[in-house]
């Protein structure tokens, strides 16, 4: 596996899309086992594209392609303009809280994060935003999707680990509101540091304000409609995203009146080129995480860990150092589904609660899905704004370093976690 | 030769774009005809088989539109002809897997003709594996292309009577 | 002495008792051939998805797969019977039905003629029972229910006979549906209530036992063909052995599972009208063609 991970390093600095690094060097561990079927690489890609929970993918990028060419994005614009106008960083301030309502909706980090670089992107970079900003904020913005109830990522914590799943859900609030002031505040010193200026001067008046409520209204129903449609049990997490793509083709040509054919076949057109980057490099890693697997890295490494110390305050932090590390390389789901059984009895036996450790290990978890030089969402956002892996990278690392502390602060503060389950459930 | 790769260009698009609009449709309808208490148990199994075709169709189209993304740390700070050497590097390489690829996805299709698709008799799998099959041929056709075009650009194939002429 | 290494994959949890079962097996396959047979298992589906794995097996690879008859009726139609409903009643039947020689037929050209060795299949994993908001006690109070099946035929044509509209989906999409309604219940072992924690979206528990779920253990024939024959004795016995402490251990967890879910506040519906479920099942093997195979078994574990 080591030849593997050094072969991708090698393949990506000589420039060759990120897509056929992580096939072509993921395909050479198959070279170091003739014992495997060759045919293995090609058949865990096409099974990729055949795992429901990853048609959110697709459908929520459509959605997003559609929105824009509906009207729902520009009147959803100037209603942000209007309340968020006269604040640092305005329109990345507009995507947090977009993250927190679609976080009700959708399971789906990655989703998330592709519907939103396709809505927000260019508009936050015409307004100044230097592109690695925005991307980096849009992409670390989804880590508020998965904490916020559903969220797969709970789903499969609470199948594996045997915990409680309505728990999990319950807990998620509070560390969701946490990680949206940490990133909030951080995108606000950033901003002000910079000088990015506040899109308004003036306090906008009433009228201007009423004016952007009614012509935004479908914009604003539009996750409200979704959550309906989620918990009146209509659609499923996995099929939600359709859903989205309907309603926004529904408001763009009944409502708003805006989408003619022409605009219809450009979203869709859009669309394919943004589905074509981003689900083709998530197939294909699906043969690098084989190898992964079948070497049962994670395992031997956290057998180290556990050697340090036997402290559960310090273990946990330990365990959410080593996921975050281990999130470099590897996405957020395999993580989970390899590191639960290995981690949680630990915690178990060392008198840690669950559902405590589990909130902290699934952020540190989801956070995989947002750092080089692996991480899907990243290559999500990055794909479809063209962004630089380095201009990224280097504007990620306060929003890095910020939800790193937020997970460091749960660890020592379990009441953050356990006080709304505890109020629930008893 | 020209005309036979913007027609193929045109149908893989269109081709493309039904695809993902029939997936939609049809994620919708289980969910309507689910709440209506009929599930249509074969829509979601429709429409994850039209998402494997769908997802190889768009990947061409991307590397086409030189839609995926590369990091570029280290090719940027390159003398331009160190650069164009590693590209040629790599699209050579990239041809290898595909060619890898469509191999191993023949095969595959071959051997497990049996399997069923979700289940149902008579459904071959096979349906589903073609597609990296029928992807990996465009994927690697591109790939020529864009191997012929820096050739050309390069001056060591001759241009072109036309221009915009896609073949070698 | 050369080594060798089976690489065993299993869609259930690590805390489910079949992975402790496997573990179990694996530890004396290897005592047994001082490590010159190496099993390593592999939970939660981490190696893939099982029609892929079958298909990697299929092909010569050292995989292994937990499966179910269902899926190997893709190859061998007949055998999908003993998924079907009301097909063994009880524990000793399932064990009877390896010296079923209809069954050692199917074995057979499992082997020879797709590749597949069918190592063991004492492994039991308990009766399964329909989980809804409302007590079940005939196929009528079904009528009309969105019940959660696995994607598989004779799971849907079971299910259909029973009553219910048989409704796929896959194992984690459980919670979410039964939480948003998307169906209205599932049909499931005891044990798989608690470790999902499906009672939080679930009222009632009805004891249809209306299938006795029966799981093969499968390996490519080329690689088991390769093994010496005393490494091929100790793989298969073992299996047998675990497999049906295994079962035991299950019959006990059923017993544990249901006492937790009554604990938790679910209600146990035990005055079900099995003939007449039992009747209606009938309709699975005449949908899908299999009555003539389910009499020849049936006759043959119970003369
Ligand atoms: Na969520
Ligand atoms: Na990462």
């Amino acid at each position: 596996m080591l030849i593997v991970a050094i072969a991708f390093l090698i393949l990506l600095l000589m420039g060759m899309p990120v897509a056929f690094a992580i096939g072509i060097s993921g395909a050479l561990f198959f070279l170091q086992h003739p014992e495997l079927p060759f045919t293995i690489p090609v058949q865990v890609t096409v099974s990729q594209t055949q795992n429901f929970a990853l048609l959110a993918v697709p459908l929520f990028i459509m959605a997003g392609n559609f929105m824009n060419r509906s009207g729902i994005t520009e009147r959803l614009l100037e209603l942000a303009s209007v309340l968020t106008g006269r604040m640092t960083g305005g329109l990345a301030q507009v995507s947090l809280a977009l993250s927190a309502l679609m976080g009700g909706v959708s399971g789906s980090a990655i989703a998330d994060a592709a519907m939103q670089a396709r809505m927000l992107g260019q508009e936050m970079v015409k307004r100044g935003f230097t592109l690695g900003f925005a991307s980096a904020v849009l992409s670390f913005g989804a880590v508020l999707t998965p904490t916020i109830p559903p969220g797969i990522g709970m789903i499969l914590y609470g199948t594996i680990g045997q915990v409680s799943i309505g728990r999990l859900f319950a807990a998620g609030f509070v560390p969701a509101i946490l990680l949206w002031i940490g990133l909030s505040a951080t995108v606000w010193l950033t901003a002000k540091r910079r000088g990015y200026k506040p899109e308004r001067e003036k306090r906008p008046t009433l009228r201007e304000t009423a004016h952007a409520f009614t012509g935004g209204i479908w914009a604003i129903l539009f996750p409200v409609f979704l959550l309906l449609g989620l918990r009146t049990g209509v659609f499923t997490p996995s099929e939600i995203g359709a859903f989205a793509v309907v309603y926004a083709i529904f408001i763009g040509v009944l409502i708003y009146r805006k989408m003619k054919t022409r605009a219809f076949l450009e979203a869709l057109e859009g669309s394919l080129s943004d589905v074509g980057s981003v689900m083709f490099l998530i197939a294909l890693s699906a043969i690098f995480s084989y190898g992964i697997v079948l070497e049962r890295v994670p395992e031997v490494v956290s057998g180290l860990i556990l050697g340090i110390t036997q402290d559960l305050e310090g273990v946990m932090v330990l365990i959410a150092l080593f996921t975050l590390a281990a999130g470099f390389f590897i996405d957020a789901t395999v993580l989970i589904i390899m590191l639960t059984p290995i981690f949680l009895p630990l915690i178990r036996q060392l008198g840690g609660d669950p559902v405590h450790f589990g909130m902290i290990f699934l952020v540190a978890a989801t956070i995989g899905n947002f750092t080089p030089p692996v991480g899907a969402a990243m290559y999500a956002v990055c794909s479809i704004l063209k962004c630089p892996i380095g201009a990224y990278t280097r504007e990620s690392i306060p929003l890095f370093a910020a939800v790193a502390v937020i997970t460091l602060f749960l660890v020592f503060v379990p009441e953050a976690v356990l006080f709304l389950p505890n109020l629930i459930f008893g | 030769m020209n005309a036979l790769f913007m027609f193929l260009r045109k149908s893989e698009a269109v081709l493309a774009g039904t695809l993902l609009l029939l997936m939609v449709i049809l994620i919708f309808l289980n969910g309507v005809a689910r709440m209506m208490g009929h599930p249509l148990n074969w829509t979601i199994d429709l429409a994850t088989c039209f998402f494997a075709w769908g997802c190889f169709l768009c990947a061409d189209i991307a590397w086409r539109q030189d839609g995926l993304m590369s990091i570029e740390i280290l090719t940027r700070r390159l003398p331009p002809k160190a650069a164009r050497a590693l590209d040629y590097i790599n699209h050579m390489i990239i041809a290898g897997f595909l060619v890898y690829v469509i191999y191993a996805g023949v095969w595959l299709s071959w051997v497990s003709r049996a399997r069923a698709f979700q289940g149902m008799p008579g459904v071959s799998y096979s349906w589903v594996t073609a597609s990296i099959v029928v992807g990996g041929v465009l994927l690697l056709i591109t790939t020529l292309i864009r191997l012929c075009s820096a050739l050309r650009e390069d001056g060591f194939v001759r241009a072109p009577r036309r221009k915009g002429e896609a073949s070698c | 002495q050369e080594t060798y290494t089976l690489r065993f994959n299993h869609v259930l949890g690590p805390s489910e008792p079949f992975h402790q079962g496997f573990l179990k097996w694996a530890e004396r396959v290897k005592e047994r051939t001082n490590g010159g047979l190496t099993v390593e298992v592999f939970h939660s589906a981490q190696l893939g998805v099982e029609e892929d794995i079958i298909e990697q097996i299929r092909q010569g690879a050292n995989i292994g797969q937990n499966t179910d008859s269902a899926r190997l009726g893709n190859y061998v139609p007949g055998i999908a019977v003993v998924n079907g409903p009301y097909f063994v009643e009880s524990y000793e039947e399932a064990f009877k039905l390896a010296d079923s020689p209809t069954m050692q037929g199917w074995q057979q050209e499992l082997a020879d003629q797709h590749g597949l060795k069918v190592v063991c299949f004492d492994w039991v994993q308990g009766f399964r029972h329909f989980f809804t908001n409302k007590p079940i006690r005939t196929p009528e109070d079904l009528d009309g229910l969105r019940i959660r099946t696995p994607p598989a035929p004779i799971w849907q044509e079971s299910v259909r006979a029973l009553g219910a509209v048989p409704t796929a989906m896959n194992f984690g999409d459980i919670y979410p549906g039964l939480q948003q309604q998307a169906v209205d219940g599932a049909e499931l072992v005891y044990p798989n209530i608690t470790a999902a924690n499906l009672n939080e979206v679930l009222s009632h528990g009805s004891e249809t036992k209306h299938i006795l779920l029966v799981n093969f253990q499968v390996v490519s024939s080329q690689w088991f063909n390769s093994l010496p024959e005393e490494y091929q004795t100790a793989l298969v016995e073992e299996c047998r052995t675990a497999g049906q402490e295994t079962s035991a251990v299950m019959q006990k967890a059923e017993e544990n599972a249901k006492a937790e879910l009554v604990k938790r506040g679910m209600t146990i519906v035990e005055d079900v009208d099995l003939d007449a479920f039992r009747k209606a099942g009938e309709a699975a093997y005449e949908a899908l063609g299999l009555v003539e195979a389910k009499n020849k078994v049936q006759s043959e574990i119970r003369n």
